[in-house]
């Protein structure tokens, strides 16, 4: 005897991903899937990002969004830093999520146990342990991969891959999906140029074959190259 | 990984499924998943976590079959429609990168085949032969 069923089989995932969603919009906080390979430079561009976006000097145009100053001294300038926390995703250590603890980030290191890709119900119940009517944006920094963290919703607003220059320049061509999901491509680790045989203009090319809309930015956590427009991208997203 | 993870809801839809239209009584005999490539979800892998999840509960021995979709593209320049095995998605008529996908993203348990003799010397929790 057959029996027809037609049962969606991410609709576990997919509901926790709704929750989180839903949790997201009613404290007005925006969500950033941040996705690349082992060894991306996913962390480094992390540290720059807390660096500076914490920075209320240069906090550019985003004034608070109308809510109340969070900031503790009275009469303080005018210009909101974004309040941001992160979710940091790994097979094992906390290694990472000491690195921005350092910084005075707002970090929970998730850990998988050895699954290649974070999960809907892990986001949303490391999220609900956030702060989160007092934060902007929430980055989750997930497993070093690019092939599982494609498939699967975390309730983010958006994903960001991160492509290294040591990586070579095919990758947008082997892992598509990921590259067409993202809604902001990263090229790191730019400062590598002159000691790799990274062709920017071929890779450049092949994400346009892929993605003809994300934004391309090309950045070194090390010599902060690109950082200004990548944080430009970020307001703008925590903006809109 | 990917596969056990996805064979864990799976495991969750067949058994309640097959707790809701066989009480128990009827074995289960095969589970019908339709995959869409989208998902790239390697056959053999996914059948290997079936067998080892499913291992004392009551779809132990059941047959796992998947029907594979293939990715269906819908250029937005040119208006071509049809399937595509190129995962670039790039449009096979004018090679251009604006498509959307159209099939193939679907991920489902179809159906479940059970067995047509109930076991009656398992009761029926409504009390009813």
């Amino acid at each position: 005897m057959k029996i027809k069923v037609y049962r969606d089989l991410m609709g576990a995932n997919d509901m926790w991903a709704g929750k989180t969603r839903r949790l997201l919009a009613s404290k007005n906080v925006k969500m950033l899937d941040l996705i690349g390979s082992p060894g991306s430079g996913k962390t480094a561009l992390l540290e720059q990002t807390v660096k500076r976006i914490s920075d209320k000097t240069r906090a550019g145009p985003l004034l608070a969004r109308g809510r109340p100053l969070r900031s503790k001294q009275k009469g303080a300038p005018q210009a909101a830093a974004l309040q941001m926390a992160v979710l940091e995703g790994d097979i094992a250590t906390s290694n990472d999520a000491k690195r921005l603890a350092k910084l005075n980030c707002l970090v929970s290191q998730l850990l998988t146990g050895g699954g290649c890709h974070l999960e809907a119900k892990m986001v949303h119940y490391a999220l609900r342990d956030l702060p989160i009517g007092k934060l902007d944006l929430v980055i989750i920094e997930n497993v070093g991969n690019l092939v599982c963290p494609a498939d699967f919703d975390m309730g983010e607003n958006a994903k960001a891959v991160v492509l290294s220059v040591t990586e070579g320049e095919d990758k947008p061509q082997k892992y598509p999906t990921i590259f067409r999901e993202a809604k902001a491509i990263v090229i790191s680790k730019t400062d590598l140029l002159p000691k790799v045989p990274f062709k920017m203009k071929k890779c450049l090319g092949l994400i346009r074959q892929i993605n003809s809309r994300a934004p391309i930015f090309q950045t070194s956590a090390t010599t902060g190259r690109g950082m200004d427009e990548w944080l430009n991208w970020l307001r703008a997203f925590v903006r809109g | 990984m990917h596969e056990f993870t996805i064979c864990q809801s799976l495991l969750t839809a067949v058994l309640t499924e097959l707790k809701k239209n066989a009480w128990g009584r009827r074995r289960l005999k095969r589970a019908n998943v339709v995959a869409g490539q989208y998902h790239r979800l390697v056959p053999a892998s996914l059948k290997f976590a079936y067998k080892i999840l499913t291992k004392n509960t009551p779809a132990e021995g059941s047959r796992l079959s998947i029907k594979s979709v293939p990715i269906k593209i819908k250029c937005n320049r040119c208006g071509w429609q049809g399937p595509t095995r190129d995962i670039s998605f790039l449009c096979p008529k004018c090679k251009k990168a604006d498509v959307e996908i159209i099939g193939g993203n679907e991920l489902c348990l179809e159906s479940i085949e059970i067995e047509d003799h109930e076991n009656q010397s398992i009761p029926r929790p409504d009390g009813r032969k």
